[in-house]
């Protein structure tokens, strides 16, 4: 059974949607991911033309991030404060991104740039994961714990524009955070991605944000970007597909609450190899389709006029 | 059923006068193709009768030819090159007025050259005026020499032709009794919207002798539709209903597995 998109224009299996939101919302939910980075290529995979896919993916973080902020917020472990000067950057940080978006679609280059941040992305990810697990592994197998310093000082805390936060225990500079978000505003808005990838090791690192409100406060200022980045979207570059978001957004939801059930039960080292394999395997995949000679090195697309 | 017997009286009155000695007829299955959210594609059938006077040498060879040209369309070519190992889009052309679908039928394969002759086919017939080389929109300088421009214009028929959007073919027109032809043609989910036109022509002795054309239309229709223009006439209110199904999902999505849990 097929589905007509009416944005993509072109119709797709609807089980074939449903299962790729289903997979993408239970890895989410099982290791607190956003899922964007892999729903964005995986979308791009199965057809969907790149702008669709990004602005559409932009659609269902909202969903699939408001269902993990409840969980953190219940246990008051969202720092708001934090969370608004955070904001603040990724306000600028999206309208800039959205802006070298249609730039990049006006002159045909959006596949390529798209394809080379995702791989740089994926690959970033994909070894991280993959050094830590083992190093998990390793330790486990020789008995020993694993010990995680618990706050960093570093140049973040001598900057001018200091702000005390009280939920995350800090006196530190907004200069910092506004940068970081604004560095993650262009990501979502050009990949398609929430970038708690990205944001929580900086808050960690560069913030010296305590762990434990970390997941919570980047989930909670990643549904107002990409809030922000699907109606920046819907108004410049026409590519929110609103039934395809809808497909993806209901099994990505029951998805990743699947996911957290499963997380609880099994091992998470094991499994987090695995992922950081499977990511790994779509970053290749998006190498080989930069560096190995197309069939095709023609490719065509229909100019629409927008009235 | 009306229809065939239409037909079925004009075949009649084609053989019972004299005037007429040959008579090209044609039933067509529909006129209109909706796209809605079970589309999928569309098989459109092309039917009628042709008739040609038996007083006629047995010899001669009658044909029967159908073009479907679908709405016409702006397109960008690009092309990859080799940059430091990687494959990245270069060149640019813009071509004008292309047709978003084409297709070409005959009961037999007709000569390139009677195809020219009578303005028939995508290569022969639009040409010249379909490739607006002045709207090429990067690399103007590197581009013009004759051979380059040959290779877009071939490329642009390939892609069309790899999207199932351009298609010749010889052997889809089933002939019934001698006088009755049937095809069924293959409308890809990925076709444009708009005013399709069908060419039918009956062709004997590499002559033109009867032709007939009608329109029909592809369209949107129910939600397709309703989505799709909301998006472009109000794309905030668009943006804003698409985050707040997103936020209701969500949201409950998790209060109903909070529930869930409890049990």
């Amino acid at each position: 059974m097929s589905i007509y998109l009416p944005i993509a224009e072109l119709s797709v299996n609807i089980f074939l949607l449903l299962s790729l939101g289903g997979i993408v919302g239970f890895l989410s939910g099982m290791f607190g991911l956003g899922g964007g980075f892999l729903m964005t290529p995986l979308l791009i995979f199965i057809g969907i033309p790149t702008n669709v896919a990004v602005a559409t993916s932009a659609n269902q973080i909202v969903a699939s991030s408001i269902s993990g902020t409840l969980g953190h917020w219940r246990q008051g472990l969202v720092d708001l404060k934090m969370g608004g000067v955070l904001l603040v950057g990724a306000f600028f940080g999206s309208i800039l991104g959205v802006w070298i978006f249609s730039r990049l679609v006006a002159i045909g280059q959006i596949d390529t740039v798209i394809s080379i941040l995702y791989f740089a992305l994926l690959t970033g990810i994909g070894l991280s994961m993959l050094i830590e697990s083992s190093k998990v592994i390793r330790d486990r197998i020789r008995r020993k714990s694993v010990k995680r310093k618990i706050h960093y000082h570093n140049w973040a805390h001598r900057l001018p524009f200091k702000v005390r936060f009280y939920k995350s225990k800090l006196y530190i500079s907004v200069i910092p955070p506004i940068i970081i978000g604004f560095v993650i505003g262009v990501l979502s808005a050009t990949m398609g991605i929430g970038g708690a990838f990205i944001l929580i090791p900086a808050m960690i690192y560069f913030l010296g944000m305590p762990t434990s409100k970390v997941i919570g406060t980047s989930l909670f200022q990643i549904i107002f970007i990409t809030a922000l980045v699907t109606i920046l979207h819907a108004t410049t570059t026409f590519a929110v597909d609103a039934v395809l978001a809808f497909f993806l957004i209901l099994s990505s939801v029951i998805g990743a609450q699947v996911g957290v059930l499963a997380a609880n039960k099994l091992r998470g080292e094991e499994i987090r190899a695995l992922l950081a394999i499977i990511v790994l395997g779509v970053a290749t995949k998006i190498a080989l389709d930069l560096l190995v000679e197309p069939n095709e090195i023609f490719n065509l697309s229909v100019i629409r006029l927008v009235f | 059923m009306i229809r065939q017997l239409i037909i079925l009286f004009y075949i009649l009155i084609g053989a019972l006068t004299p005037s007429i000695s040959v008579a090209l007829v044609i039933g067509s299955d529909q006129e209109e193709i909706y796209i809605d959210a079970n589309f999928s594609g569309e098989e459109l059938l092309v039917f009628g009768a042709f008739y040609s006077d038996p007083s006629q040498s047995r010899d001669s060879k009658s044909d029967i030819l159908i073009e479907v040209v679908g709405p016409p369309e702006d397109v960008a070519l690009r092309k990859k090159d080799s940059y430091f190992g990687f494959w990245l889009n270069s060149k640019s052309v813009t071509f004008r007025d292309v047709p978003g679908f084409y297709y070409l039928s005959s009961t037999s394969e007709l000569s390139d050259e009677f195809l020219a002759n009578n303005q028939i086919g995508l290569l022969e017939k639009k040409k010249s005026e379909m490739i607006d080389w002045s709207l090429l929109t990067t690399d103007w300088g590197s581009i013009i020499n004759e051979k380059e421009k040959e290779e877009f214009y071939s490329a642009l028929i390939r892609t069309k032709q790899e999207d199932s959007l351009y298609r010749k073919v010889f052997d889809e027109i089933e002939i019934i009794d001698g006088n009755l032809f049937r095809s069924y043609i293959d409308i890809p989910n990925t076709v444009p919207v708009g005013e399709y036109t069908v060419n039918l022509h009956l062709i004997i002795d590499n002559e033109i002798s009867q032709e007939y054309s009608y329109n029909f239309i592809v369209t949107r229709v129910g939600i397709e539709e309703a989505i799709y223009s909301f998006s472009k006439n109000y794309p905030f209110f668009y943006g804003l209903i698409s985050l707040i199904i997103a936020i209701i999902i969500g949201w409950s999505g998790a209060e109903i597995f909070k529930r869930f849990k409890r049990i």
